[in-house]
């Protein structure tokens, strides 16, 4: 034992114990004195008691809303517009521009694959605990935000008013599978471009991207809910047919 | 203050209480340990916490609302299947009597279907969290496997107990739905013929969703939430900037 760390450790006379040997590594806690950590009682379960109470007392107040129940189903009448459920909007919106096998199952099916293979990619460790990693990794978000937001309304204004249907139909490929591909990955493409420019990290591409999505997924639902009425046209939420909100 | 001393006394220093509550109340050091090693319901909690990780800025506490939301759902939930049977003659009318004729009947019917709602947002959020705080990374990686199937089978949840009730909305937002799934490459039909028993949205289909949302995708659920939970505790706790400083220190040596 050395001599600083026989200062630092002192071995007591009343002890029948003592400090044997320091020994360096990587754990959770090396080199963090307890002070990092408090007891789970009451620390902990004080914050989890406040969240559930939080959410009760707002689940409560917010079952004064009745929950919709409308007439009793029949095939013979159908819903103008038929609506899947709220969180499904983003991929009945995505079905309005494109193939329907590409819009309602290859896309979120890759999606789902995506998001299980990020951390296996995705392997820095420098700045987990940390929001957006860095300053930049925020900027980055930000921007990939607001970059996302334009280029989704502009393509759902465009195909709504322009349609790329009535540009080119034929042969049905085209509208359905390959402008749509194209489109994805061109952007996708373009917005790696435009990231580069900040000099990012792996982990701060990862962000650029993913923020992508989350504003993607957001989006669609809300256009595709709050935005279309009757055949699915865009709508002003204010002008919606009654029973176009499935919640 | 003495009378009270002696009533508290009187409660708790007997075999009975103390065959209950092993230890004394928490306001030492040990017993706050054993309090959280020895209670079922408090044992998934390790005995210290990282301060970083009780920050409500690095959370949200979305986790915990999302497992509590879960937990609320199948507390609702169990006690609105007193009332309902699935089946096409009774489901409609059963959710009208719940609404009209069952005591508390209509609120618990909306906490069931907005806590629903909420856990379907919520659960995301709580995803996007770990993401944009690196809670993914080494070690948590197949954590976070785990997490994205949770959040599908909340939807898948969320999903299926949309078609109980039986009405228009139900009926059409299921009939959107298994046509999206029938469009698959390949397995379209076959997939939609699993879901709905049938070649339209019948009867069969009710019964397939209801013993799906009550039973099999809460079973699963169940089972892969203990997992969720087990491997935060084995993989270190909730992540925090200490695990990155370590990697900086150990680039150093």
């Amino acid at each position: 034992m050395s001599e600083q760390t026989q200062r630092v450790f002192p071995k007591g006379p009343e002890k029948t114990y003592g400090l044997m040997e320091l020994v360096k590594g990587t754990s959770p806690m090396v080199d963090k004195g307890p002070e990092d950590t408090v007891d789970s009682w009451p620390h902990l379960l004080t914050m989890e008691v406040l969240a559930i109470l939080g959410t009760t007392v707002l689940l409560l107040f917010w079952s004064l809303l009745n929950a919709p129940l409308r007439e009793f189903a029949n095939p013979d009448v159908t819903e103008n517009p038929a609506k899947a459920a709220w969180y499904f909007m983003n991929l009945q919106e995505m079905l309005l521009h494109m193939d329907p096998a590409l819009a309602g199952i290859i896309i979120p099916g890759l999606m789902i694959i995506v998001l299980m293979v990020i951390p296996y990619f995705d392997i820095s460790k420098e700045d987990v605990g940390i929001w957006f990693a860095s300053k930049k990794g925020r900027a980055i978000a930000i921007w990939s935000a607001i970059y996302t937001s334009i280029w989704l309304i502009g393509l759902i204004l465009f195909d709504e008013y322009i349609r790329v249907r009535s540009l080119v139909s034929e042969p049905a490929v085209l509208p359905g599978w390959i402008i749509p591909i194209a489109v994805m990955a061109g952007l996708s493409a373009l917005l790696y471009v435009l990231i580069r420019r900040w000099r990012p990290t792996r982990r701060e591409v990862l962000i650029g991207f993913f923020t992508a999505f989350v504003v993607t997924y957001f989006l669609l639902i809300i256009s595709g809910l709050f935005f279309r009425g009757l055949g699915m046209h865009l709508t002003l939420p204010w002008d919606l047919p009654p029973g176009a909100l499935s919640f | 203050m003495a009378s009270k001393t002696s009533i508290t006394r009187a409660i708790t220093q007997n075999r009975v209480w103390q065959s209950v509550f092993r230890q004394g109340y928490p306001n030492t050091e040990e017993n706050r340990a054993k309090v959280i090693m020895n209670t079922l319901f408090f044992h998934i909690h390790p005995v210290k916490v990282k301060t970083h990780s009780l920050k409500i800025s690095y959370t949200w506490g979305m986790g915990v609302i999302s497992a509590f939301l879960f937990a609320v759902l199948v507390a609702t939930g169990a006690w609105l299947m007193f009332f309902y049977a699935p089946s096409v003659e009774r489901a409609y009318n059963d959710i009208q009597a719940l609404e009209t004729a069952v005591t508390f009947g209509m609120l618990l019917r909306n906490m069931h279907r907005w806590a629903a709602h909420l856990m379907v947002l919520t659960v995301f959020l709580h995803m996007c969290r770990v993401f944009f705080t690196g809670g993914h990374k080494h070690p948590r990686e197949f954590n976070w496997v785990i997490g994205v199937v949770l959040w599908v089978l909340t939807i898948l949840l969320s999903y299926t107990g949309y078609l109980l009730p039986w009405d228009q909305l139900a009926y059409w937002a299921i009939t959107v739905g298994t046509n999206i799934v029938g469009v698959t490459p390949l397995i379209g039909e076959q997939l939609r013929l699993l879901f709905l028993g049938a070649k339209e949205v019948g009867p069969e289909a009710l019964v397939r969703f209801y013993a799906l949302h009550i039973w099999i995708f809460p079973g699963l659920m169940i089972i892969l939430i203990g997992v969720h939970f087990w491997r935060i505790r084995k993989d270190g706790g909730l992540s925090s900037p200490i695990e990155s400083a370590e990697v900086q220190q150990g680039e150093t040596k």
